[in-house]
């Protein structure tokens, strides 16, 4: 795991000393106790409410009962009950109410329900104390017992997350973040191997393509760029990056293959999804900068290529175009990009953005979370696997593409198009 | 030598704290008791002496059977009269033999209520002493009974 050394141990029982919790641990209790007792009386006011019920309603059987009546606290006449349902009720702050038997019952019954209301609240208090309590005994035990904390930073390719969780799962958490690492290394030589292979394709376009399409398609791959740009950060870019990943690592191995035969499977697609071809074109991208200029040409596909997942199925397909497109003008989009660049913030891919961007709305979205790879991301999807997605694309093409269609210059992909067609 | 010290201060603060303290305390929490009685006693001697002076010869009251709910009462007949003895006893009185029985009982609780007083001063003094034995040991000037003035 990388960064192993990074970490830091820290005993847990300097974070939560062991007599502070005990401490803690039995104030909480105390409280408990006191709550409790509060408990305690409160049930036997409702006792004696339930008794004065039942002792209200077997009055007035009576006319009158013989009882003692006291006088102060220490002495008492003989004496009878007389008017037995009639009763005074004290209703508070010096008010009384004349009642019958009847009445008193249901004044007696709500005051019970209130009375076990607050028997209720009471208990959840409680309960909430006792919880507390648990938790401090079970920290002072644990630090007593010698747990650790271990953290450790959780280095990312480009962002560096901190794994701050506390508690006794430490090593889980450490275990997590060497996971994360290692994943993000294995990402990275796939993407190195990508950048390797797009600066191969990307100088065979230059060679070829020189002086073709300088001014169509600067112009054109330049606002695509940057529109494409600022799409990727509406779609999602989780996916759209995984899926990118994925592509680019299988376009970067299909690129050298396919890239004769991709030129008719590309018409082939590019028949089929007029729009998609500027997907496969941000696909492209990282296969070769055709794909910059594929998307802009059909700037209303590529729009719906804002979307990473599906676009880049797309990309793969416009990318096979404009990987031929490519070739003619590597020149082209390599300029363009340079101004995407600009827009992007990638100087290095900026050609690879450009191009991304028109078949990586989607893509973009990824990439501009993680700029350097938005341009392997293009030519990461297999353009095979992307075909399925095409139609779906082609709907959120039309969204992306009506955003892009006013910026986007369609040259490059017009020049695409004259050149399949 | 200053250890030792240290120690038999340590020694009586806690003697002081653990023993006099809470005697002192519960000898205040009794004497209250006593002055309660010695409340309810004379309310009640009050009354009866009303009683007698307004020759009443029945009453009207309203009783509290719990809660505060009250419950209109009817004594017939004020001759006779319930007091209670100590012990959960009752002796039925007539107005003149409760008269006298409440002031004997008056009487008892006032030396009761001496007793305790007398224990209290003495538990207080206690603590006194203990304290300006602490003084002592710390060497600390003695405490003057009146504020010095200078002329």
């Amino acid at each position: 795991m990388d960064g192993m050394g990074k970490g830091t141990v820290t005993p847990l029982a300097s974070l939560f000393p062991v007599e502070e919790s005990q401490k803690a641990a039995k104030r909480v209790q105390d409280t408990i106790a006191e709550k409790e007792k509060e408990l305690d009386h409160l049930r036997v006011f409702i006792a004696d409410n339930n008794n004065l019920i039942n002792l209200v309603q077997k009055l007035p059987e009576e006319l009158h009962h013989d009882i003692m009546v006291p006088f102060g606290k220490a002495a008492f006449f003989p004496g009878r009950l007389i008017h037995t349902n009639e009763f005074l009720v004290l209703l508070g702050e010096g008010y009384y109410a004349d009642r019958t038997s009847k009445q008193t019952i249901e004044v007696l019954r709500r005051r019970g329900k209130s009375l076990e209301s607050q028997v209720n609240s009471l208990e959840a208090i409680i309960k909430d104390h006792k919880a507390e309590a648990s938790f401090f005994i079970a920290t002072a035990s644990e630090a007593a017992g010698g747990l650790v904390e271990i953290r450790e930073d959780y280095v990312e390719e480009n962002p560096s997350k901190q794994d701050l969780k506390s508690g006794p799962l430490k090593q889980d958490v450490s275990g997590l973040a060497g996971a994360e690492r290692e994943t993000t290394s294995v990402d990275d030589k796939e993407f190195a191997r990508m950048m390797a292979r797009l600066d191969e394709l990307e100088e065979e376009e230059r060679a070829a393509e020189r002086g073709n399409l300088d001014d169509e398609n600067e112009g054109a791959i330049s606002d695509f760029d940057e529109i494409s740009y600022q799409r990727p950060s509406d779609n999602n870019l989780q996916n759209s990056e995984d899926i990118q990943r994925r592509m680019a690592l299988k376009q970067t191995n299909d690129i050298a293959t396919k890239f004769p035969k991709e030129h008719k499977y590309q018409d082939d697609m590019a028949d089929h999804f007029g729009s998609l071809a500027l997907q496969s074109q941000v696909r492209e991208l990282s296969e070769g900068k055709t794909m910059a200029k594929n998307l802009k040409n059909s700037d209303a596909s590529e729009m719906s290529t804002i979307y990473p997942e599906e676009k880049i199925v797309h990309a793969t397909n416009t990318s096979k175009a404009e990987v031929q497109y490519q070739a003619s003008r590597p020149s082209d989009d390599s300029q363009k990009q340079a101004s995407t660049s600009s827009t992007v913030g990638h100087a290095d891919h900026t050609q690879r953005n450009s191009r991304k961007e028109d078949s990586t709305s989607s893509q973009v979205g990824c990439q501009t979370s993680e700029p350097s790879f938005d341009s392997r991301r293009a030519f990461t999807g297999s353009i095979i696997e992307h075909a399925e997605n095409l139609p779906k694309t082609s709907g959120e093409q039309n969204s992306s593409s009506s955003l892009v269609s006013g910026s986007q210059p369609s040259k490059p992909v017009s020049r695409f198009k004259m050149q399949r067609r | 030598m200053d250890r030792l010290r240290q120690e038999k201060i340590l020694k009586f603060e806690e003697f002081v704290d653990q023993r006099l303290k809470p005697d002192l305390v519960r000898a205040i929490a009794e004497r209250d008791k006593v002055f309660e009685q010695q409340k309810i006693f004379s309310d009640l001697r009050r009354n009866i002496e009303n009683l007698e002076k307004s020759s009443v010869t029945s009453l009207k009251t309203l009783v509290n059977i719990g809660s505060e709910v009250y419950l209109q009462a009817e004594v017939p007949d004020t001759q006779h009269i319930f007091v209670d003895i100590g012990l959960g006893f009752h002796v039925e009185f007539t107005w003149s033999e409760a008269l006298n029985y409440i002031t004997q009982r008056e009487e008892r609780l006032k030396r009761q209520l001496e007793e305790y007083t007398q224990l209290i001063a003495s538990i207080k003094a206690q603590i006194k002493l203990v304290y300006e034995g602490i003084r002592e040991l710390l060497q600390l000037p003695a405490e003057k009974p009146f504020p010095e003035r200078t002329f």
